[in-house]
C-alpha cells in the first residue's frame, strides 16, 4: 500500500487507522472507496474495492460524524451536528434566527476553536462563532477534539484552544449537479444548488443556498403560575450563502460568502398587551477566502495557510415603535488577514518535530460613540513533538502567544500580552485497545469587544485560563459485518479569571470583568455499533456525559462548590439508523438533564427534555445518472417545549420536506 | 416638646422593632428579559417569602421591576419596567389593579391620589389619546380609575422624581447618550403636577443624574453618575425651597457618588456611592452620611462624611456588590442589599438604628428597592405622646415618619399623633 497523504500522525499504522471510521461502513457494505495517493508525480485516483485495515487508534479524545451517518441526522447547520457529541452543549437563543454557539465540557464558547479545512474561523469582535451561519451540506465530516488534534504538521493556532472542532469540506470525486428544494414549518422555504467536478487531479465545488422563514412558531409556558400561549415574533430570517472550494492533492482552498437579515427575538415576559415588545434586527455579511497547502518530502513536511476575511454586522433598534430599549443603529466592520507556516521534521519513523508560526492582523471599526478603530497583532509560535515506539506514544507542545493592540482611544490600548502554555499527551496501544492521558493549559485572550466597546469594554481584563486533565481509553472491535467502538474519558478542568459581563447598576450599564473560578470533573463516553446484513445496514450511535461543574469562586459564598448554571449533570444522545438499499430511517434522541439557570431559587431550573427527531430518506435512480431524493423529517416528535435560555422557547414539533434532484 | 416627640417616636419604634413590628417589602429586579422580578417580604427579623407576590396572587409580577412606593393607605404601586406596567397591590400583597402600556418606566412619586412616573420612552397612551415626545416624559396616573390621565415631556431618560410643595422635581439622566444622538443631561425639571407643565429648571452642570431621589422635607439627595470616562460623578443635595425662587443657588455637590441613597432622620441621607470608570476600570464603593442643611450651607465643602452608623460601612465593604440602602422611617432600622454576582440570590442585611449588625437574610436576584409598612403598634406609640402636642409649632410628619416642612393639599400627615388630611 502506498503512503496515504492524509494529515495525521507519523506512524503509517496510525495513518491507516485514521481512515478507519471513514472506510469501515463502506467496507462492510462492499461499496467502492476512493483515496488519493501521491506515490508518483502524477496524481491519480485509485479505486479500492474493499479495504481491511488494522492499526493504532488516535491518542487524543475525539468524536467524529461523517459520511452517511452525518447525512442521516436531522441537521442543517453545523450546530445541529455538534449536539450529538458527548460533552458538547449548544446554546441556542431560540429557534431559527437565534445565535447558536457550542460549549465543550462547560468551559465556555470562547474556548472552542472552530476550523474549516484546518484554518480557524474567527470573530475578533466577540470571539464566538455563530454556528448557525455554516451549512453542513458541503461538509464531509465533523470532528470534535478535546485538547489538541495532534496532526503530524499543524499551525500554532490549532494548539490555541481548549477544544477544537474541525469541519472538513467534501472533496468531489465525480462530476455532479444537484438541486435541493425544501419546505418546512413556520413558512420556511429554502433552495440549494450544488455543482461539483473532479478532473485531472483537480476537484472543485460550488454551493449556493437561500432560505427564508417567518420563524413564528407557537409556544406555551404552563406552570403553577402561568399558562402563556403565544407565537414567537421577530424571529424571521432570510439568508443567502455562496461558497466554493478547489482542491488538488495537498492544496485546498475555500471561498465563502454569507448574507443574512434576521430579527432578534426577546424573552417571553409578562405583558398585558402586545404593544411595545422588544425590537431589534441584525444584518450580517461574512466573506472569507482561504488557501492551504501541505506536503511531505521524505522526512520533511510543510504546511502553509493564508486567509482573508471580512465581516460586517449591523444591529438596529432605531424604529419609531421601539419604546423599550436604547435606539441603536451600529455598524461593525472587521478585516482580518491570517498567515501561517509550519514545518515538521521526522528524523526517525517514530519521531516528528513540528515548529510553526502564525500571524494575524485584525482591524475593527465601528460607528459607536467614544470608539476608535482598533488593530490587533496576534502572533503565535509552537514547538511540538510526536513520538511513538513499541506502542507507547508521547506528544508535547509549547505554545507562545503574543498580542498587541493599537488604538487612538484616550484610555489607550490594553497592555501587550505574551504567554507560554504547554500541553502533554501520553498514550499506549495494544491490540484493539488504547489508553491515553493528557494535560493542557491554555487561555482565551479578551476580545476587542471585551476590551474596547463603548460603555462595556474594560482594557484591564486578564486572560481567562483553562487547565485540563484527561484520562481515557478506547476499544475497537471489527469482525466481518459487525463493528463496535467504545470510548470513555474522565476529565478534570478548571477555568480561572472568567471574563463575564456584569451590570454596573442593575441592568442599565454593563462592564466586562474578570470574575469567577470553576472546577469541573466528568465522564464522556461513546458507544457505536454497526452491523450489515445483506442489503440492510444498522447503526447505533450513543454518547453520554456525566459531569459536575462547580463554582469555586468564593469560599465564603453559599454558592461555593455548587454546580454552575446551565450545566446539566447528565446528558446523552442516541441515534439509530436502519438502511435498506436506498431507503433509510433515522431516529435520534437527545436527552439533556435538569439545569439550574440561577441559584437564587430552587424553581430557577430549566427542565430536562428529550428531543426526538425522525427522518425518512429515499433516493430513486432514473437511468444511470439521474437521481431523485425525497426526505421527510419530523423534529421534536413529542412536541416537548424546552429552552436553552430561560424565556427563550425553542420550537416544538415541526416538519421538513426535502426534494433533491441530482445528475 | 419636639425633642420629646422625636424621642417618643424612636423609643416606640425601637420597642416596635423588637416586638415583631418590622415589615419590609423588597423588590428583586431579577434578570433582564427573564420575567423573574419578585417581591420579598421581610417581617420580624426573618424573610417570610422571596416570592411574595406570586404566592399571594398565583401569577408572576413580571420582568424587571424597578421602584415601589406607598400611594395611600393600603395601596402600593410597583413599576415593572420590562413588563410595561405599574402593578398595584395592597399591604397584604394582593393585586388590586395594573396600568399597562407604560414602556420603559423608571421611578415614581405620588401625592396620595396620582402617581407620577418617569419614562425613557417617547410615546404615552393617555385617556385622551396617544402623546408623542422627542425626549422622555412623566406620566400622571389616577389611582381612582387606574388610568393614565396626562403626560409631560421632560429631558432625555428621566430617572428620579420627587414631589415637594406642589412641584414635581424630575432628574434627567440622558443615560442613552452612549448610543443615541444626544448628550448626557444635567438638569432637574420642575413640573406643575396639576397642569403637567414645566415650570422651571435647575441646571446642575453635573452629568447623568442617574438613580433614585431620596427626600427629607425640603431636601433632596440624588446622584450624578458622570459619563463613566473623563467626567467624574458626584452626589447632589437640592434645597427645594430655594429651587422655587433661585434655582442656581439651590444645590450643592459633594465629591462622592450617592448611587444608592435613602432618607435618614434629621435631614440626613445615607448613601452608597458606586463609581466606575471605563478609563481606569474597577469599582470604587463609598459609604456616605450626608447632612443636607450643612452641605447646602457650605456649598458642598462640608456636611458629609464617609461613614455610616456603627459597623454598617465596614459590613458593606465586605459585600460583593452593594445594591441598595434603606432606613425604615417608622423604626429607624437600617438595611442594605448585596446583589452578589447579579445572577444569584442577593442578600438583605439589617442593622439597628445605631448601626449594629443584626443579621443577613437571603433575598432573590438583584434586590434593590424597599418599602416599609407601618408596624402594627405604630399608631399606638404615636397616640401615647399625643397629649400636650396642641401647640401650633407641633412638627408634622408624613406617613413614612419623615418631618415635613410644608403640608400639601390632599396629603395625609401625622400631627400631634393624629392623622390629618388637608
Amino acid at each position: 500500500m502506498s503512503r496515504i497523504d492524509f494529515p495525521t500522525f507519523a506512524s503509517k499504522r496510525f495513518l491507516i487507522m485514521s481512515l478507519l471510521p471513514l472506510v469501515m461502513p463502506m467496507a462492510a457494505k462492499s461499496v467502492t472507496s476512493t483515496i488519493s495517493t501521491d506515490n508518483s508525480d502524477d496524481f491519480r485516483i485509485d479505486t479500492i474495492p474493499e479495504l481491511i485495515v488494522t492499526g493504532l487508534q488516535p491518542i487524543v479524545t475525539s468524536q467524529t460524524l461523517k459520511g452517511t451517518e452525518l447525512r442521516a441526522l436531522s441537521t442543517t447547520s453545523v450546530a445541529d451536528a455538534l449536539k450529538y457529541f458527548a460533552g458538547a452543549q449548544i446554546k441556542d437563543y431560540g429557534g431559527l434566527g437565534g445565535m447558536k454557539t457550542v460549549n465543550v465540557r462547560s468551559m465556555g464558547a470562547h474556548h472552542v476553536g472552530i476550523y474549516i479545512d484546518g484554518i480557524r474561523l474567527t470573530n475578533a469582535q466577540n470571539g464566538t462563532v455563530d454556528l448557525g451561519k455554516y451549512s453542513l451540506s458541503t461538509m464531509e465530516s465533523v470532528e470534535l477534539f478535546n485538547g489538541n488534534k495532534l496532526d503530524r504538521c499543524q499551525s500554532p493556532s490549532e494548539f490555541s484552544s481548549a477544544s477544537t472542532v474541525y469541519f472538513r469540506t467534501r472533496r468531489p470525486t465525480t462530476d455532479s449537479l444537484s438541486l435541493m428544494l425544501r419546505a418546512a414549518s413556520f413558512s420556511t422555504f429554502s433552495g440549494k444548488l450544488n455543482l461539483q467536478t473532479s478532473r485531472k487531479g483537480w476537484q472543485a465545488m460550488i454551493d449556493a443556498e437561500a432560505l427564508h422563514t417567518k420563524g413564528n412558531y407557537p409556544f406555551r409556558y404552563k406552570s403553577e403560575y402561568e399558562d402563556t400561549i403565544g407565537r414567537r415574533s421577530n424571529n424571521d430570517i432570510r439568508y443567502y450563502r455562496l461558497e466554493g472550494a478547489l482542491f488538488n492533492k495537498g492544496f485546498s482552498s475555500h471561498v465563502y460568502y454569507y448574507y443574512s437579515e434576521r430579527g432578534c427575538p426577546g424573552g417571553i415576559v409578562r405583558r398585558l398587551s402586545d404593544k411595545y415588545t422588544n425590537i431589534g434586527r441584525e444584518w450580517d455579511s461574512d466573506f472569507f477566502i482561504q488557501a492551504s497547502y501541505r506536503n511531505s518530502y521524505g522526512p520533511h513536511s510543510i504546511l502553509a495557510n493564508l486567509k482573508y476575511s471580512n465581516e460586517y454586522l449591523r444591529y438596529n433598534t432605531d424604529y419609531p415603535d421601539n419604546q423599550n430599549t436604547v435606539k441603536a443603529d451600529n455598524h461593525y466592520h472587521t478585516n482580518d488577514i491570517y498567515a501561517a507556516a509550519a514545518y515538521t521534521w521526522s528524523p526517525f519513523t517514530w519521531l516528528d518535530i513540528n515548529a510553526g508560526y502564525d500571524f494575524r492582523w485584525t482591524r475593527m471599526k465601528a460607528d459607536l460613540k467614544r470608539f476608535t478603530p482598533v488593530t490587533r497583532h496576534d502572533q503565535k509560535a509552537v514547538i511540538a513533538l510526536n513520538a511513538e515506539k513499541w506502542g507507547f506514544r508521547l506528544a508535547a507542545s509549547i505554545l507562545f502567544q503574543h498580542y498587541k493592540d493599537f488604538t487612538a482611544t484616550k484610555a489607550g490600548a490594553a497592555d501587550p500580552l505574551h504567554k507560554f502554555t504547554p500541553s502533554v499527551t501520553l498514550g499506549y496501544s495494544t491490540g484493539n485497545f488504547n489508553v491515553h492521558a493528557w494535560y493542557k493549559r491554555i487561555f482565551r485572550v479578551p476580545t476587542l469587544n471585551d476590551l474596547y466597546y463603548t460603555q462595556s469594554g474594560n482594557r484591564n481584563l486578564k486572560p481567562e485560563y483553562t487547565t485540563q486533565w484527561d484520562l481515557g481509553g478506547e476499544y475497537m472491535l471489527l469482525t466481518g459485518a459487525f463493528s463496535f467502538t467504545a470510548k470513555a474519558d474522565i476529565y478534570l478542568n478548571r477555568v480561572t479569571d472568567r471574563i463575564v459581563c456584569l451590570p454596573l447598576r442593575g441592568t442599565y450599564t454593563w462592564s466586562m470583568m474578570n470574575y469567577g473560578y470553576t472546577f469541573c470533573r466528568g465522564l464522556n463516553a461513546t458507544l457505536n455499533g454497526r452491523y450489515a446484513y445483506k442489503d440492510f445496514n444498522f447503526s447505533l450511535l450513543t454518547s453520554f456525559t456525566i459531569q459536575r461543574d462547580l463554582d469555586r469562586t468564593d469560599p465564603e459564598s453559599e454558592l461555593y462548590n455548587k454546580p454552575i448554571c446551565y450545566s446539566p449533570t447528565f446528558s446523552c444522545g442516541l441515534t439509530g439508523i436502519i438502511a435498506w438499499r436506498r431507503l433509510s430511517l433515522t431516529l435520534s434522541d437527545i436527552f439533556v438533564g435538569k439545569r439550574m439557570w440561577s441559584y437564587a431559587d430552587p424553581d430557577d431550573i430549566l427542565k430536562p427534555y428529550n428531543n426526538v427527531d425522525l427522518k425518512l430518506d429515499y433516493t430513486h435512480s432514473i437511468g444511470k445518472k439521474f437521481n431523485i431524493g425525497a426526505t421527510f423529517e419530523i423534529l421534536d416528535i413529542f412536541d416537548v417545549q424546552y429552552e436553552h435560555i430561560p424565556r427563550y422557547p425553542m420550537p416544538g414539533r415541526n416538519w421538513r420536506m426535502t426534494l433533491t434532484f441530482s445528475i | 416638646m419636639r425633642k420629646f416627640l422625636l424621642s417618643g417616636l424612636i423609643l416606640g419604634a425601637s420597642l416596635a422593632t423588637f416586638a415583631t413590628e418590622e415589615k419590609l417589602i423588597i423588590v428583586d429586579e431579577g434578570s433582564w428579559q427573564a420575567d423573574n422580578g419578585r417581591l420579598s417580604y421581610f417581617e420580624d427579623g426573618r424573610m417570610i417569602s422571596n416570592e411574595w407576590f406570586r404566592e399571594t396572587n398565583g401569577y408572576k409580577l413580571g420582568d424587571n421591576p424597578c421602584d415601589i412606593i406607598a400611594v395611600k393607605e393600603n395601596l402600593i404601586a410597583i413599576a415593572v419596567r420590562g413588563s410595561n406596567l405599574i402593578q398595584f397591590i395592597n399591604e397584604k400583597g394582593e393585586a388590586i389593579a395594573a396600568v399597562e402600556d407604560l414602556p420603559n418606566i423608571r421611578c415614581m412619586a405620588t401625592d396620595g391620589r396620582y402617581i407620577y412616573v418617569t419614562s425613557y420612552a417617547h410615546e404615552c397612551q393617555t385617556a385622551s389619546g396617544k402623546l408623542t415626545f422627542t425626549k422622555g416624559y412623566v406620566a400622571k396616573i389616577d389611582t381612582e380609575g387606574f388610568s393614565v390621565v396626562s403626560a409631560c415631556e421632560v429631558g432625555y431618560e428621566p430617572e428620579g422624581i420627587a414631589l415637594y410643595n406642589g412641584h414635581l422635581f424630575v432628574a434627567n439622566s440622558g443615560g442613552y447618550s452612549f448610543q443615541e444622538d444626544h448628550d448626557y443631561e444635567s438638569t432637574i425639571y420642575l413640573l406643575d403636577p396639576s397642569e403637567m407643565k414645566k415650570t422651571g429648571e435647575i441646571e446642575t452642570n453635573r452629568l447623568n443624574l442617574y438613580g433614585r431621589i431620596s427626600q427629607s422635607g425640603k431636601y433632596l439627595c440624588l446622584n450624578s453618575a458622570g459619563n463613566y470616562y473623563d467626567v467624574a460623578g458626584c452626589g447632589l443635595v437640592i434645597d427645594c425651597e430655594k429651587a422655587l425662587t433661585n434655582p442656581g443657588e439651590s444645590f450643592a455637590s459633594i465629591p462622592y457618588l450617592a448611587t444608592y441613597n435613602t432618607t435618614a432622620k434629621d435631614n440626613k441621607f445615607l448613601a452608597i456611592g458606586s463609581e466606575y470608570s471605563f478609563t481606569e476600570g474597577g469599582y470604587i464603593y463609598t459609604c456616605l452620611t450626608i447632612d443636607a442643611p450643612s452641605v447646602i450651607e457650605s456649598k458642598g465643602e462640608s456636611g458629609y462624611s464617609t461613614s455610616l452608623p456603627g459597623t454598617m460601612a465596614q459590613d458593606i465593604e465586605k459585600m460583593t456588590s452593594p445594591y441598595g440602602i434603606y432606613m425604615n422611617p417608622f423604626t429607624g432600622m437600617l438595611y442594605a442589599t448585596d446583589a452578589g454576582s447579579y445572577g444569584s440570590a442577593g442578600k438583605l442585611y439589617q442593622w439597628s438604628p445605631d448601626g449594629k449588625l443584626i443579621g443577613e437574610y437571603p433575598a432573590y436576584i438583584n434586590p434593590g428597592w424597599f418599602l416599609a409598612l407601618r408596624p402594627d403598634s405604630y399608631q399606638d406609640s404615636v397616640e401615647a405622646i399625643e397629649a400636650g402636642s396642641e401647640d401650633s409649632d407641633t412638627p408634622v410628619y408624613d406617613l413614612f415618619g419623615r418631618r415635613v416642612a410644608a403640608m400639601e393639599k390632599g396629603h395625609i400627615y401625622i400631627k400631634g399623633g393624629r392623622k390629618i388630611i388637608l
